[in-house]
C-alpha cells in the first residue's frame, strides 16, 4: 500500500531523516529557521478571488411532485448550481436538498449515452441483456416496425404504454395522444403508486379529488399526518421556510409511526400503530364533539345550543342544524359515539391523555388548524376510510378554505390545450382504444374510483397471456418502484418487445429490447410544468439551457416526433399529421426537427401567458417569449377563501359531507354495473364496513399479510428527503448524506428496530439481517433506534438497486444490490376503492433474522 | 472586522441543502481514505427511549477560531516562503477567516490531529456515517488524483453508458458541474498533497455575496456577518439570544455560534 504523505512524513521523521526521499519540497537543502510563532497569527490578506461567471436560467425541478420553479446557474454551457426561482411565491427562492442534486444527475457517468439494442434474447433479473449501441435512426426504425406489425395485424391494442414521471403539459403528446391515435386502451400512468388513495379523503367529503394546499403562513396548529413535509410529500421548501414560525407561535403535531423529521421538530409526536389512523382520527373527532370544540361557523350547532354529543349516546338528527356540512349526526351515531380516547388508545397505541391533549389543541386553534394528510394515512388496503377520517377533522375544526386552514387548488394561469386528435383516429385505432385487457379498474373487486391500478397490470398480464406483445414505457422503473417488484421481473421477461425511455440502465431497462436515452428535463428538456402551493398556482418553464453531453432526447416531444415521422414514412401518417397542428405561435410554422417540436410545444402551451391580449389575473403581464423565458414562470391570482362555502362543494349534497352521499352514489353505480349490492362490493374488495357505515369516515382494522406469529414485525416504509423519486441513489452525494434521514446511515441501507426488540433477538447495530415477508426477502444492515416502536421496523425506500448504475448498486455487473429494496418485501395489494397501491399502514408483516 | 456565523437550530430542519450547496460551490470530491471532503457537515443525535425520543441535528463547518490550534500546529513551508516571510499554510485573514494557502502546505495533515483541530479527525470511521463524528479538514493524499470520480475512464456498460472522464471531457471541465471561481488562496479544485477546508466562501464574501451554505438555506437558519459591527444581524442575534459554541472548553474561541433548540421537546 502506498504511504500517504502524512504517513511518509511521520515515518521519515521517526527515522530522523525528515523529508528525505526527494519530494517536491527539496528537503535535502538546509531549512531556514522559522520565524517566531506569534508572528504566524498576524493576519495576512488573502489573494483576491472572484465567483464563477455565468447566468441564472429559469427551469423547473421535477425531483418530487411539487415541481418547484427553479433557476440553474449555467456556466460555459454547464449546469453548476441550483436555487429556487427568486420570484416564486411557492418556494420563496429556495430549493430543498433535492434541487441541488440536479447537476449531479445531469452529469451522472452511468447515464445511457446512446440508444441501445438488446442482443441477448434471454431476459431475467441478473441476466446480462448484452446491450449494444445503435443510432437513433436504427432505434426509431425498430420501434416503428414493431408498432406497424401490430397495426397491420389489426391488433394495435397489444401495445401497452406505461407512463412514469411526466410533464403535465407535454404528456398530452404521448400519454394523451399515442394510445388514441395508434389505438390501444392499454395505457397507464404511474399515479396509482404515488398517493392517489389520499385524494379519497377530500374527494369523498368535499368533492375535491386533489392535493390540498395549506396556509402555513397563518395556521396556528399544524397536524402533519402520515407524511413528513420537511422531507417529502409536497411543498417542501415552503414547509421548511414556515415550520419554525408555526412551532414558535402555535402547536405542531406529527402523526407518524416512525420518528420523522417533522416528528423530531413537533411539540407532539403520535407514533400511531401502522394502519390504525382511523381509530385515532375517530377519537380526536369524538373529543372535538363531546367537548364542544367543533367550529360552529362551518359545522353549525344544536338547535337549543346544548351539546348532546355524549359518549355512547345516540343523537336525534333533527336536533342539530348544519351549515356548510352534511351528515354530522349520522357520522356520530354510526361511528363516533363509541370512539373514545380509551378505545383508540387500545387500537393505535397512543395514550388517551395525549389524544385528549392533542384534540384540545386542535380545537383551541380552530379554524386555524390545518390537518395535512399524506399517503402514510391512506395508501393501504382499506385506506380510503382512513383518508376520509383524517381529512374530516378539517371539516370539524372548520379549516376548509379559511385563513390558516386547508385549501383546494388556486386557479392557475391560462394555458393552451393541444388540438383534438379526433380527426386522426381511424377505425383500427378506435377499436383498439376500447380494449382494456390489462386494466382491472372497474372490475367488481376493483372499483378504482380514483385511478387505474397500474401495479395490477402484471397480474392482469399473467391472467391474459398474449394480450400484450409490445410495451413502451417512459421515465418509469416499476421493477424497483412498485410493490411486489418481482412480479414485474417475471412479466417483463416474457414481453416480446419492450422499449424503455429512461436516463439510466435501470432495473426495468434490463428487460428492454430497445433503450432510448432520455433527457433530464430540468436541465435538458423543453416543457411547461404547472403546480401550486402557498396560495398560488403557477406555470414554470424548462428550456434546455445547457450543452447536452449525452444523446438523450425528451421522451414526450422529441422522441415522439421522430417516431411519428418514421411511422409516416412507413405508411402511417396520422401521428405526424397531428403533431403538425402544433405550430410555433409566433411564426405559425410547424416543426422541422425534434428539438424544434419540443420548443414549439412549450411555446404553444404557454402562449396565452406571454401573448395575452389583455392583462391576466395574477402576475404582471409578460410580453413575449423572450421575456417569459427570462422570468421563467407566471402565477395566477391568490387563492379565494371560502370559495366552496354556501353550498358550492362539488359533492352530491353541495356540502362538506360527513356522510358521503358522493361515495354512496359512486359505489351504488359500481354495484349496479355488476348487478349486486354495495355490501357485496365491499366484501369482495376487502373492506369490513357494511350498510351505512361504508359512507362515513370510520375505522377499519388494518389488513396484514402474514400472521404475527410467523411475521412478528410490522413493516414501515417511508421516503428519503434525498429521493428524486427512485432515481438519485446513483449519486455519490445521495449516499454521502443519506444520514439526513433520521436514523439512517450514509453509504448504506438500514432497517431500524427498537433496541428492546434487538435485545430480545440478540441483534445489535451493524448486524446483517434478512427481512422476510410473504412476498420475498432482502438483506440489509440493522440499526437499533429508539425512533421506532417495539414490534415495528422501519426502512426508507430508495436503496436496494440491483441495476441503475455503479453507485446505486454494490456491483452493477453482477446485479448485486446496495442494501435492499422495500418493494421486494412489500406485498402487492390495493386500496381497491381508489385503485391505489398499498405501501403503508402496516399491511406487510415481516420477520427479521441474522443473515 | 470579525466574520462569523450563527446557526439557529430552531430553524434548521437538518435537510442537507447547505452541505450540498457547499459541495457544489467548492467542487469537493467524494469521500475516500477516511476523508469526507465535506467542508459542511452535520452532527446527529437521537436520545431518550420510545416514545419519548428526541432527534437533533447540528450543522457543522470550520469554526474559524480566534485561537486556531490548526495554525499553531501547521509546520508550513519556511523554505518555500523565504526567509522572514510568513510560512504557515494556515493563517488568519484580517476578516477573521482561517484561510489555507496550498502553496505552503506540505500535506502533513497535522492540522487534522487532536492537537491540530478538536473538530477534525485524521481518518474518519463509520461513526461519521451516522453523524457522530466529522472532520472540517480533509487531506488530498500525495500523488492521488484529487477528482478520481471524474478521472475514471471505466463504464458500467462499455460503449453504452459513459464514464466520469468522458462526461468531464464532453462538458468541458475537470468536474462537469465545476463551479469555476477564480484566484484566491484555496483554488476551485485542489491539487494532491494538500489539505482543504472551508474558507467561509472567501471568493463570494469578499465580493459582497453570502457564503453558499447561508444563501441556500430554505429556513434561513444561518446568519453570516461581522460580529464587530453592532448593527449587523449576527451581532444583534448574539446580543439577544443565548448562544453556544462547540467544545468551548478547548479554548479555541470559535466564530460559529448556535442559538435555539432543534426540538421543542428537548
Amino acid at each position: 500500500m502506498k504511504l500517504t504523505r502524512r504517513e511518509f512524513i511521520r515515518a521519515s521523521a521517526a527515522s530522523a531523516v525528515w523529508m528525505l526521499g526527494g519530494s517536491a519540497l527539496a528537503a535535502d537543502k538546509p531549512k531556514p529557521k522559522p520565524m517566531p510563532f506569534k508572528n504566524a497569527l498576524i493576519p495576512r490578506k488573502a489573494r483576491p478571488s472572484t465567483p464563477a461567471k455565468g447566468e441564472w436560467v429559469a427551469s423547473t425541478c421535477q425531483g418530487c411532485t411539487q415541481w418547484c420553479a427553479i433557476q440553474l446557474y449555467v456556466s460555459g454551457g454547464r449546469a453548476t448550481r441550483v436555487r429556487g426561482n427568486e420570484i416564486s411565491k411557492s418556494n420563496h427562492g429556495y430549493v430543498c436538498p433535492r434541487g441541488h442534486l440536479i447537476p449531479q444527475q445531469t452529469y451522472d457517468p452511468d447515464r445511457v449515452k446512446v440508444p441501445l439494442k438488446r442482443t441477448n434474447p434471454m431476459k431475467g433479473r441478473g441476466i446480462d441483456p448484452k446491450f449494444v449501441p445503435i443510432s437513433w435512426d436504427e432505434a426509431i426504425t425498430a420501434v416503428a416496425d414493431k408498432m406497424l406489425e401490430l397495426r397491420n395485424a389489426g391488433e394495435p391494442e397489444k401495445l401497452l404504454y406505461m407512463r412514469g414521471r411526466y410533464s403535465p403539459t407535454s404528456t398530452d403528446l404521448l400519454y394523451g395522444t399515442l394510445p388514441k391515435v395508434f389505438g390501444t386502451g392499454n395505457y397507464f400512468s404511474h399515479s396509482a403508486l404515488c398517493a392517489e388513495a389520499e385524494k379519497m379523503g377530500p374527494g369523498l367529503t368535499q368533492g375535491f379529488f386533489g392535493y390540498r394546499d395549506y396556509d402555513l403562513e397563518k395556521t396556528n396548529c399544524l397536524v402533519v399526518w402520515g407524511c413528513d413535509p420537511l422531507a417529502s410529500n409536497r411543498q417542501v421548501p415552503n414547509t421548511i421556510h414556515r415550520f419554525h414560525e408555526i412551532v414558535a407561535r402555535g402547536t405542531v403535531i406529527a402523526v407518524d409511526p416512525r420518528l420523522s423529521n417533522a416528528a423530531a421538530k413537533a411539540h407532539e409526536w403520535l407514533p400511531v400503530l401502522p394502519g390504525t389512523d382511523g381509530a385515532l382520527a375517530g377519537a380526536l373527532a369524538h373529543v372535538l364533539l363531546t367537548e364542544g370544540l367543533w367550529n360552529r361557523e362551518f359545522v353549525g350547532d344544536f338547535k337549543d345550543g346544548k351539546n348532546l354529543f355524549v359518549a355512547g349516546s345516540m343523537v336525534a338528527e333533527d336536533t342539530f342544524v348544519e351549515k356548510e356540512t352534511s351528515g354530522l349526526v349520522k357520522w356520530w351515531n354510526l361511528e363516533l359515539k363509541d370512539r373514545t380516547p380509551a378505545f383508540a388508545a387500545k387500537e393505535c397505541g397512543i395514550p388517551a391523555d395525549q389524544i385528549l391533549r392533542v384534540a384540545r389543541a386542535m380545537g383551541k386553534a380552530a379554524p386555524k388548524t390545518a390537518v395535512w394528510m399524506g399517503p402514510g394515512a391512506a395508501m393501504w388496503p382499506r385506506g380510503t376510510y382512513a383518508a376520509m377520517a383524517v381529512h374530516a377533522l378539517n371539516g370539524l375544526v372548520g379549516s376548509i378554505d379559511v385563513e390558516g386552514g386547508v385549501w383546494e387548488s388556486p386557479s392557475g394561469p391560462p394555458l393552451a390545450k393541444f388540438p383534438s386528435t379526433d380527426k386522426f383516429i381511424d377505425e383500427v385505432a378506435k377499436k383498439g382504444y376500447k380494449n382494456h385487457a390489462t386494466n382491472s379498474r372497474g372490475h367488481k373487486d376493483m372499483p378504482g374510483l380514483q385511478v387505474a391500478p397500474v401495479n395490477d397490470v402484471p397480474n392482469q398480464m399473467l391472467k391474459n397471456p398474449g394480450a400484450i406483445k409490445m410495451v413502451i414505457s417512459s421515465w418509469s422503473n416499476f421493477n424497483h418502484s412498485a410493490t411486489g417488484a418481482d412480479r414485474w421481473n417475471q412479466v417483463l421477461s416474457k414481453v416480446p418487445f419492450f422499449v424503455h425511455m429512461v436516463t439510466n440502465p435501470s432495473e426495468m431497462s434490463q428487460f428492454a429490447d430497445i433503450v432510448l436515452p432520455s433527457t433530464h428535463n430540468s436541465s435538458e428538456g423543453w416543457s411547461i410544468v404547472t403546480n401550486m402551493s402557498n396560495g398560488y398556482a403557477y406555470a414554470s418553464i424548462q428550456q434546455n439551457p445547457i450543452k447536452r453531453v449525452f444523446e438523450g432526447k425528451q421522451e414526450e416531444t422529441e422522441v415522439m416526433w421522430l417516431l411519428a415521422q418514421k411511422l409516416k414514412a412507413k405508411g402511417f401518417p396520422n401521428l405526424a399529421d397531428y403533431y403538425d397542428l402544433i405550430k410555433d405561435p409566433e411564426t405559425g410554422k410547424s416543426a422541422t426537427s425534434e428539438l424544434e417540436f419540443s420548443e414549439f410545444a412549450a411555446k404553444f402551451t404557454s402562449a396565452p401567458i406571454w401573448m395575452a391580449k389583455e392583462p391576466l389575473k395574477g402576475d404582471a403581464p409578460i410580453n413575449g417569449w423572450a421575456a417569459f423565458k427570462a422570468k421563467g414562470m407566471f402565477h395566477g391570482p391568490r387563492y379565494t377563501l371560502k370559495k366552496n362555502w354556501g353550498g358550492k362543494f362539488k359533492t352530491e349534497t353541495k356540502k362538506f359531507e360527513f356522510y358521503s352521499a358522493t361515495l354512496k352514489k359512486k359505489l351504488t353505480d359500481h354495484a349496479k354495473k355488476h348487478e349486486t349490492t354495495t355490501d357485496d362490493i365491499l366484501t369482495v374488495s376487502g373492506y369490513t364496513a357494511r350498510g351505512d357505515l361504508a359512507f362515513v369516515p370510520h375505522y377499519e382494522v388494518p389488513k396484514r399479510h402474514g400472521s404475527v406469529e410467523e411475521f412478528p414485525f410490522t413493516f414501515i416504509d417511508y421516503k428519503s428527503r434525498l429521493n428524486r423519486e427512485g432515481r438519485s441513489q446513483n449519486l455519490p452525494w445521495y449516499q454521502e448524506f443519506k444520514k439526513v434521514d433520521p436514523g439512517d446511515v450514509s453509504w448504506g441501507d438500514v432497517v431500524k428496530m427498537n433496541p428492546a426488540d434487538g435485545a430480545k433477538l440478540g441483534l445489535k447495530t451493524g448486524d446483517k439481517v434478512t427481512i422476510t415477508s410473504q412476498a420475498g426477502s432482502i438483506t440489509v444492515d440493522l440499526k437499533l433506534w429508539e425512533g421506532v416502536r417495539p414490534g415495528t421496523v422501519a426502512k426508507c425506500y430508495g436503496q436496494g438497486h440491483w441495476a441503475y448504475g455503479r453507485v446505486a448498486t454494490k456491483d452493477y455487473a453482477k446485479s448485486v444490490p446496495l442494501g435492499g429494496n422495500n418493494n421486494e418485501i412489500l406485498v402487492d395489494d390495493y386500496d381497491r376503492l381508489s385503485g391505489a397501491t398499498a405501501r403503508n399502514g402496516g399491511f406487510t408483516g415481516v420477520r427479521i433474522t441474522k443473515a | 472586522m470579525k466574520l462569523g456565523m450563527v446557526i439557529d437550530l430552531s430553524r434548521c430542519v437538518g435537510c442537507g441543502a447547505c452541505a450540498f450547496a457547499c459541495k457544489t460551490e467548492n467542487n469537493t470530491r467524494n469521500r475516500a481514505n477516511g476523508q469526507s471532503h465535506n467542508w459542511a457537515d452535520f452532527l446527529m443525535h437521537s436520545e431518550g427511549t420510545f416514545p419519548n425520543t428526541r432527534h437533533m441535528v447540528i450543522p457543522v463547518l470550520c469554526n474559524h477560531c480566534d485561537e486556531p490550534p490548526c495554525i499553531k500546529i501547521c509546520p508550513g513551508n519556511p523554505e518555500k516562503a523565504g526567509k522572514g516571510k510568513p510560512y504557515k499554510a494556515l493563517f488568519k485573514t484580517p476578516e477573521g477567516i482561517t484561510m489555507h494557502n496550498p502553496e505552503l502546505c506540505v500535506g502533513c495533515g497535522d492540522c487534522q490531529t487532536k492537537n491540530g483541530c478538536p473538530y477534525s479527525h485524521e481518518k474518519l470511521d463509520g461513526k461519521s456515517l451516522t453523524g457522530e463524528t466529522y472532520s472540517v479538514i480533509s487531506l488530498n493524499a500525495a500523488e492521488d488524483e484529487p477528482q478520481p470520480f471524474w478521472a475514471d475512464k471505466t463504464s458500467a456498460i462499455p460503449g453504452c453508458t459513459s464514464s466520469g472522464a468522458e462526461v468531464a471531457a464532453k462538458a468541458g471541465a475537470r468536474v462537469p458541474a465545476m463551479n469555476d471561481w477564480q484566484g484566491g488562496e484555496t483554488k476551485a479544485i485542489r491539487s494532491d498533497d494538500v489539505i482543504e477546508k472551508c474558507t467561509f466562501c472567501y471568493h463570494r464574501v469578499s465580493n459582497g455575496l453570502q457564503p453558499a451554505c447561508v444563501e441556500v438555506c430554505p429556513s434561513q437558519a444561518r446568519i453570516f456577518g461581522d460580529q464587530q459591527d453592532p448593527n449587523s444581524k449576527i451581532s444583534q442575534i448574539l446580543k439577544k439570544e443565548k448562544s453556544f459554541r462547540l467544545q468551548e472548553e478547548k479554548g479555541t474561541k470559535p466564530n460559529v455560534h448556535y442559538v435555539g433548540k432543534y426540538s421543542p421537546r428537548a
